[in-house]
């Protein structure tokens, strides 16, 4: 079936079985890496992407429920030609990243976080956020996301 | 995959710089001083060996290329799973080569093209084991290049100047690049001298991960990611069942599934090839499969089996006569046991390899701990010369001791050999739970005699569990000789203190799956049992736990002053002598994993019946500290690995299967996450491992602080506060 989506800001369309996950999609269908296999049943939250502005699990999410809407990945979280989005330029300050892979999904997860919590006690992060990380990168995640909510402020003034 | 290719190499081969390789197992002789001897000999021989790399070429031509903008790409012959051994590689290549690090970049080495270190990447010992050697190099290739300038300019090569990847003298300058592209005759120098550490301008300072923006840009740096145009996707049939083979199959339903290509029934495996992944994972579900389950398994199987006094016994400690003054002491014997369960690697990327065959040049490419040895095999399963099979390390999402195995790439290629396109093999979550190997379960008997004054003058530890490595590293004539893997099972497992007599005795045994290497070995299970014992006989004999510790681990020689020097600092970080806190309870343990002294003090309280980390106080000694950053990611990481392990981990027998997705194997969360504080000690003038010694002390540091806490001595693992024995 044919499906019609807007990814990253561009309109794109996609022939697949309509209830093949939109993580399949976006990886394999549209070339964009940054979302992360990690378990397919919506228990890790390593594929994490926007959907019109709502954090889902990928791996769970058949793709013809995001059909006419906006989908932001990883890859299209910073827009092109301004500064970092203020997560991904935490996540550079605290140098957060081991292993690396499960990151996308948390910092997709903490972009529409601190948009809810502007200014997140350690309390919020750690109720609200429930991704796996294996390397243990949790302490750096949690000061990271605190300074992205900083970040964000600043870029509002 | 990134991919660097845009220079052509610049040096001709040449051969220099050799370095004897590390090799077990059939050269290891039996002599007339007799089993039990030898057995002990070398347990404690290879227990406080420098483990070396076996690279077989140290030519700079392998290991460096300069690129046109005059960088200099670095090939890596380890690989980089997440411990950050790339950026240790670039500071010190840095050093040598006399470039900014900015001017680095590092890459894995593919089998065909770079250094392949056929000993793999594990061990913690990437950085100990090349911290000479990528130095060595660097310089070779720096003095290389300045022998290439004066030659060029007709001066002493002593009056050339090196700074920033430009080379000058009396006025003339040329940068790296344009030298290397136009020189035809390179100048084989002696072996160089190197900087000493107090010229070093990285080392010892704080860097970030070289390979930081690339992982927080989402690039596709992973094996998953790796994709080829016309590429199809494939999923194995695993067994869900332990022991579990293939009865009956009826593929007519998985054939039928939309986008499936074939169902390719081989001798060794059954395959479902897709155009997509979706479409795979839909025929496997489609897929009726009978499995023959020779016993439907349940942990106490494993319990029973992995048992003290079962199996075939090896001591690997003995001094003094620990087990006859416990014979002869009677009722002042102080006992106890303990057990560890079976346990996941649950790295985040599954297990997989994207496979391209060719007659004349395979393609693999693979997140793995030992290419060498998987590209090996991968030739021999498809027909081909290893030289003919060029296996590509991808970065790996996790390792862990995971990635210490062939996996599917056998599979893959043999698969893409039968469609005659690359094909993409990846296990789903499910089959990574129940198709691994697995750290297993360990049973502890610690017995000690405590005299009339209150000190303890005999301590002896009987461990069981099965073979983890040695048979695969030693093969069937080292299992032999060795009697039991005191290599990675009884890794830990020897009793550190000055305890005038002192035993350890390995039980070896089968269990029915494999058993392979996880993060620190035998570290986490024996420090569990050993310093949680430990912490038990210093409250039976009314003695501080961490002034024990330093009490029983003085002496003259390094390694004492180093343990000092730790327990010391951590005494004072913590402010152990501070008055007690309420509702906090605390506790200490410490380890030494092939060198690297690592120890903690704990904090924990008790939330809602739940047994919550507060507070970590970690002190490492690995020695030289090439990036402190580097250092404290690892020991967080551990912290973390190790209370997820501490807590939560335990993988369940259950009628023949394993648990097989993260809700029934629990890891830690965001909320589980403690206040930390690091304190990094250089007690020695070279590097150690950093990777898995930090976790030796947190499952009995934790263990200690519920008993300081609630009188509670939990003796198994995962600790629950409802199982409290005694």
């Amino acid at each position: 079936m044919k499906i019609d989506l807007n990814v990253n800001g561009k309109a794109v369309s996609v022939d697949v079985d309509p209830q093949m996950p939109l993580l399949w999609v976006v990886r394999d269908e549209l070339q964009l890496k940054g979302t992360k296999y990690g378990c397919g049943r919506a228990m890790c939250g390593a594929c994490s992407l926007h959907v019109n502005g709502q954090v889902y699990r990928s791996c769970s999410f058949p793709v013809q429920n995001a059909a006419g809407k906006n989908i932001t990945t990883l890859e299209g979280l910073s827009q092109p030609d301004a500064p970092l989005h203020p997560v991904q330029q935490a996540w550079i300050d605290e140098c957060v990243p081991q292993c690396g892979y499960c990151q996308p999904g948390f910092m997709m997860a903490a972009a529409q976080f601190i948009q809810e919590f502007p200014e997140p006690s350690d309390d919020d992060i750690k109720s609200h956020i429930t991704n796996i990380c294996r390397c243990g990168t949790q302490p750096r995640i949690i000061k990271a996301i605190k300074k992205a909510a900083l970040l964000q402020q600043q870029q509002k003034k | 995959m990134t991919k660097d290719k845009t220079t052509k190499k610049a040096f001709s081969r040449r051969k220099f710089l050799t370095r004897g390789a590390v090799v077990l197992g059939s050269t290891v002789v039996a002599t007339y001083f007799g089993m039990p001897f030898i057995r002990r000999y070398l347990a404690q021989t290879v227990e406080n060996m420098d483990i070396g790399s076996m690279i077989t070429s140290y030519d700079p031509d392998f290991w460096f290329e300069i690129l046109d903008d005059n960088t200099i790409l670095i090939r890596s012959p380890k690989v980089e799973m997440g411990q950050g051994i790339f950026t240790g590689f670039a500071m010190l290549a840095a050093e040598e080569l006399e470039v900014p690090l900015s001017q680095i970049k590092v890459t894995h080495a593919n089998t065909a093209n770079g250094p392949v270190d056929s000993l793999s990447t594990g061990g913690s010992n990437s950085t100990s084991s090349l911290y000479e050697p990528i130095r060595e190099v660097a310089a070779s290739l720096r003095e290389m290049l300045k022998a290439a300038a004066a030659q060029r300019w007709q001066v002493n090569v002593a009056s050339i100047k090196v700074k920033d990847g430009v080379l000058s003298a009396g006025g003339k300058s040329i940068t790296y690049a344009e030298l290397a592209k136009t020189t035809k005759e390179w100048t084989k120098p002696k072996k160089p001298t190197l900087k000493p550490r107090s010229e070093f301008k990285y080392v010892g300072k704080d860097v970030p991960r070289i390979d930081l923006v690339d992982k927080v840009m989402g690039k596709p740096l992973y094996a998953i990611d790796h994709h080829y145009p016309d590429m199809l996707y494939a999923v194995l049939v695993q067994s869900p069942y332990i022991g579990g083979t293939l009865k009956k199959v009826n593929t007519k339903a998985a054939a039928a599934t939309p986008g499936v290509v074939k169902i390719l029934e081989e001798k060794t495996f059954t395959a479902i090839v897709a155009k997509t992944r979706y479409a795979a994972e839909m025929g496997l579900a489609a897929l009726e499969a009978e499995w023959e389950v020779p016993k439907k398994w349940q942990k106490a199987d494993f319990e029973a089996t992995v048992t003290v006094g079962k199996g075939k016994a090896v001591n690997i400690q003995n001094v003094g006569n620990a087990n006859s003054e416990i014979k002869t002491a009677g009722n002042k014997v102080f006992k106890q046991a303990y057990r560890t369960p079976l346990g996941a690697h649950a790295q985040m990327e599954p297990n997989g390899t994207v496979a391209s065959y060719k007659d004349d040049k395979t393609e693999i490419v693979i997140g793995t701990q030992m290419p060498g040895m998987v590209r090996d095999r991968v030739a021999k399963a498809i027909g081909q010369k290893s030289k003919e099979v060029a296996l590509e390390p991808a970065f790996a999402g996790g390792g862990f001791g995971r990635r210490m195995d062939v996996n599917n790439a056998n599979e893959a290629a043999l698969i893409s050999k039968a469609v005659g396109k690359p094909v993409h093999v990846f296990n789903t979550r499910e089959q990574e739970f129940q198709n691994s190997h697995y750290r297993p379960n360990t049973h502890h008997v610690l017995q000690a005699v405590i005299n009339e004054k209150g000190d303890v003058t005999a301590i002896t530890h009987d461990q069981a569990t099965p073979d983890m490595v040695l048979e695969s590293v030693a093969g069937d004539v080292g299992l032999a000789i060795f009697g039991a893997d005191f290599l990675s099972a009884g890794h830990g497992a020897s009793i550190l203190y000055n305890v005038e007599n002192r035993s350890t005795t390995l039980w070896q045994m089968k269990l029915p799956l494999k058993i392979g290497i996880w993060r620190s070995v035998g570290m986490f299970p024996n420090t569990f049992a050993v310093e949680s014992f430990i912490n038990e006989l210093a409250h039976e004999t009314k003695k501080d736990p961490l002034k024990m510790r330093l009490a029983l681990l003085d002496g003259p020689e390094e390694i004492n002053q180093r343990y000092q020097k730790v327990l010391k600092t951590l005494m004072k970080k913590s402010a152990w002598d501070a008055p007690k806190q309420p509702g906090i309870g605390r506790g200490v343990a410490i380890g030494n994993d092939r060198k690297s002294i690592a120890a903690a003090v704990i904090d924990v309280a008790i939330v809602d019946d739940a047994i919550v980390v507060k507070k970590v106080t970690h002190v490492i000694d690995a020695g030289v500290c090439i990036n402190p950053n580097g250092i404290r990611m690892q020991v967080e990481g551990s912290i973390m690995m190790g209370i997820s392990a501490t807590l939560y981990e335990e993988l369940s027998v259950e009628d023949g299967q394993l648990a097989n997705n993260f809700l029934a194997y629990r890891l830690v969360t965001l909320a589980d996450a403690p206040e930390i504080d690091i304190t990094i000690v250089e007690g020695a003038d070279i590097p150690y491992g950093v990777g898995e010694p930090p976790l030796a002390p947190i499952a009995p540091a934790i263990a200690a602080a519920v008993f300081d806490l609630t009188g509670k001595r939990l003796r198994s693992l995962p600790l629950q506060l409802d199982a409290a024995e005694s």
